[in-house]
């Protein structure tokens, strides 16, 4: 592409001047052409997540609640909610452990499980894997409340499956509340999360799989490689593309995990081990009614997920330069 | 056209609610009439019902419809809400200016709104139908803000001790009347039942910890001035909070119940797995719709007093609000007074377990003989008594603060000291407006 139009361009200009001028205003044209083809998307979009955004940053610097909504009066007070929120024990000592560390956790297990299944999936005959990516996707489908509402029933202290496993093999004397742990609690949410999150990883990861060449495959085995090797060296590389929109996208959504721990038994804020930035800014805005401090907390959320992302996609660049 | 947008949303939102009568604009029809109130042909009045561990009130509300068209000419469209998201819903309308013309508002909320002047003053419709002096005094206090009325009484409800009256009897005890025969009677129980929950302690109820609280001699916030202080850490309170938690420590409740609300305690009871449990006046009629079988298994008493007596239990309740955006206030006045007066005040509150709002109705379910009624009267006459009437109590409440404090206790995270000190320097802070 670029050498084609390094050798066009002096080739046009050679010409005539009065062809340059043609040329020119044909290029303006044809330049802003896709910009006016995409105008109606981008307006739309400007409208639906610009504005929005800039609402909440707008929020973010004022005392904004019910009777600031009912009289509409702006009470700006600078950056004093971004103060609070960084000065609060509450953020550094339990909510940003809970959701950077989870997400780790989380974004890791996904990754390696879903990648785990594709390659089952790759391995498998076409009616296999028809059968096994429909089983997969029925958890892809299922609504995240439902999903949750599932995995408390399963670990419920008096009436869980799992509680009357472990009683009957004599593992656990008495019944355990696994939703009053920090551990246990954040243990089940990543087990409701992986389960829920894998299939989209595995989904992609397949398709990139079914990509890279036989050949290269065959090659390595051929100078004997084996298959952790050739997993590794061939087709880990020949994914990185996929794998970075992958654990991207894993990352954005484990980060703002809401629903998956607000459902919880005890996860609403009532045990405040296991507030995560999600639950804490809804919690903050909607029941203090303090929509200011709660959109501050949404902010620096994004903020968040922004140099996440930026950085990794970065690292990733920079290697495929190399 | 945001408005427009809005309603739309809210309406995919809220598939589960029921419409009785399905108007497309709402209120927006009546745009700029103002006839009088019987006289409202083609208006339609949207209200907000809210829906929780009470039976089931469809069929109640399809009779009134029925019978508030035919007094105003009117169509009534009711919508039914989860407590749990009604507050979320009420704040989210009040900022889109799409609140509902009516709303049945929680006696706690009803001076939040009224503060954020979302909220129409009713005094002067009140003194004009002459019920001024015929409404329930602690409901009139609960919805009074600045001086003016804000929140019209419509019924009451109050927590006693429910208990499975088929468990007592194999376990050979009767109805307790001291701390230390409730103590006493929830061994036997476990004694005789060791698969079964003697007493539910449940952790996420907040309700159910006040009456130890001041049954213990303590309180739960004192007003001295403009200042509110929390009382959950003095010593008579942290006495009651150590008998109620000691309870669960003993074994004598389920390790499920420190997360548990009140909706999993009426579960969990309906199902017959409950020795006793602190349940409102409403649940009996939900334990029988929840299970057939539980019909007549279950009764009640006044929650018993430390030495003898009753421990008090939370006046609860709500009011019917109107707000600012009802554009006929005269009809939405006249929707009021027809649910809170007369005829219908009765029906509502022997079908749901309610004590009416309005005095002379009141004093009628008082008399009532009926067991599953009259121990609930009693604890109402008797043992009644209010939370901080603060415009901040809902922040306490949103913030789970008294919740908080009984999941560390129950969990074992924090003894009863420490878990009531924390929980009384955030309550104190939150009820003086701050974070």
């Amino acid at each position: 592409m670029t050498s084609t139009t390094r050798v066009s361009a002096p080739a046009g200009r050679g010409n005539a001047p009065a062809g340059a001028d043609r040329v020119r205003g044909r290029s303006l044209v044809a330049r802003s052409r896709p910009w006016l083809l995409l105008a109606p998307a981008l307006v739309v979009l400007a409208v639906l997540m610009l504005w929005p955004l800039i609402r909440v940053l707008l929020f973010s610097l004022q005392d904004y609640g019910l009777p600031q909504i009912v009289s509409g009066e702006t009470v700006w007070i600078g950056l004093d909610n971004y103060t609070e929120v960084l000065t609060s024990a509450q953020l550094w000592q339990v909510v940003l452990p809970n959701t950077v560390g989870f997400s780790v956790l989380a974004v890791s297990c996904t990754v390696a499980f879903g990648t785990a299944v594709a390659v089952l999936l790759a391995s498998l005959g076409t009616v296999w894997r028809t059968i096994v990516s429909s089983a997969i996707m029925a958890a892809w489908a299922m609504p995240a409340v439902t999903g949750t509402y599932v995995w408390v029933w399963i670990f419920d202290a008096d009436r869980g499956v799992f509680n009357h496993v472990l009683q009957s093999l004599g593992l656990q004397d008495q019944a355990v509340n696994w939703f009053t742990d920090r551990w246990s609690f954040y243990a089940i949410v990543l087990i409701n999360i992986v389960h829920h999150g894998f299939p989209f990883v595995a989904v992609t990861v397949l398709a990139g799989l079914l990509g890279v060449p036989k050949e290269l495959l065959e090659a390595a085995e051929v100078d004997g490689a084996g298959a952790w090797r050739r997993f590794f060296s061939i087709i880990v590389p020949q994914l990185r593309q996929v794998f970075a929109v992958v654990i991207i996208l894993s990352t954005i959504w484990d980060f703002k995990v809401f629903a998956q721990v607000f459902l919880m038994p005890g996860g609403a804020g009532t045990n405040r081990e296991v507030l995560n930035l999600g639950v804490w800014s809804y919690v903050e805005s909607f029941g203090q009614n303090r929509y200011g401090f709660g959109s501050a907390i949404a902010v620096l959320l994004t903020l968040m997920l922004l140099v996440v992302t930026v950085v990794y996609v970065r690292t990733i660049l920079k290697e495929d330069e190399l | 056209m945001r408005r427009h947008t809005f309603r739309m949303a809210t309406a995919v939102a809220t598939t589960a609610a029921v419409t009785l009568a399905v108007s497309a604009c709402g209120s927006d029809d009546g745009g700029g009439s103002t006839g009088g109130a019987t006289d409202a042909e083609g208006q339609t009045l949207d209200v907000w019902i809210m829906q929780g561990t009470n039976p089931s009130a469809d069929a109640f509300f399809e009779e009134v419809g029925t019978a508030f068209t035919e007094q105003t000419g009117a169509e009534l469209n009711v919508e039914f809400v989860e407590w749990g998201d009604a507050h979320d819903r009420f704040v989210t309308s009040i900022a889109g200016g799409t609140t509902p013309d009516v709303a049945e508002t929680g006696t706690t909320w009803t001076p939040e709104f009224a503060d954020a002047g979302a909220l129409a003053p009713l005094g002067d419709h009140v003194a004009e139908a002459g019920l001024d002096g015929d409404l329930v005094e602690g409901l009139v206090e609960a919805g009074t803000y600045d001086g003016e009325l804000y929140g019209m009484p419509w019924y009451a409800g109050v927590r006693s001790l429910v208990y499975n009256t088929e468990i007592f009897e194999q376990a050979g005890v009767e109805p307790p009347t001291t701390w230390d025969e409730l103590e006493a009677a929830a061994q036997a129980i476990k004694a005789e039942f060791p698969d079964k929950i003697a007493v539910a302690v449940p952790g996420d109820a907040e309700f159910t910890v006040y009456p130890w609280v001041w049954g213990a001699g303590g309180d739960v916030a004192t007003l001295e001035g403009d200042t509110w202080t929390s009382q959950l850490d003095s010593p008579a309170a942290q006495e009651g909070l150590s008998f109620w938690t000691g309870l669960a420590e003993q074994g004598l409740s389920s390790a499920g119940a420190t997360t548990w609300r009140e909706t999993d305690v009426l579960d969990a009871f309906a199902l017959g797995d409950v020795g006793m449990a602190i349940m409102g006046s409403w649940t009996p009629g939900a334990i029988v719709e929840a299970n057939a079988d539980m019909e007549g298994k279950f009764a009640a008493v006044p929650i018993p007093g430390q030495d003898g007596g009753i421990s008090p239990s939370v006046l609860g309740g709500s009011h019917l609000s109107m707000f600012e955006t009802a554009e006929n206030k005269d009809l939405a006045f006249a929707f009021i007074e027809m649910m809170t007066t007369g005829e219908l005040a009765t029906k509502w509150g022997e079908q749901a377990g309610y004590f009416p709002g309005q005095k002379s109705l009141l004093d009628k379910t008082l008399a009532s003989t009926d067991p599953l009624v009259a121990p609930f009267a009693e604890q109402f006459v008797d043992g009644g008594a209010s939370v901080p009437v603060s415009p901040h109590f809902g922040a306490v409440q949103a913030k789970g603060t008294t919740s908080t404090m009984m999941q560390s206790i129950l969990s074992g995270d924090a003894d009863v000291a420490a878990a009531s000190s924390a929980a009384a320097e955030e309550m104190t802070s939150l009820l003086n407006g701050g974070s």
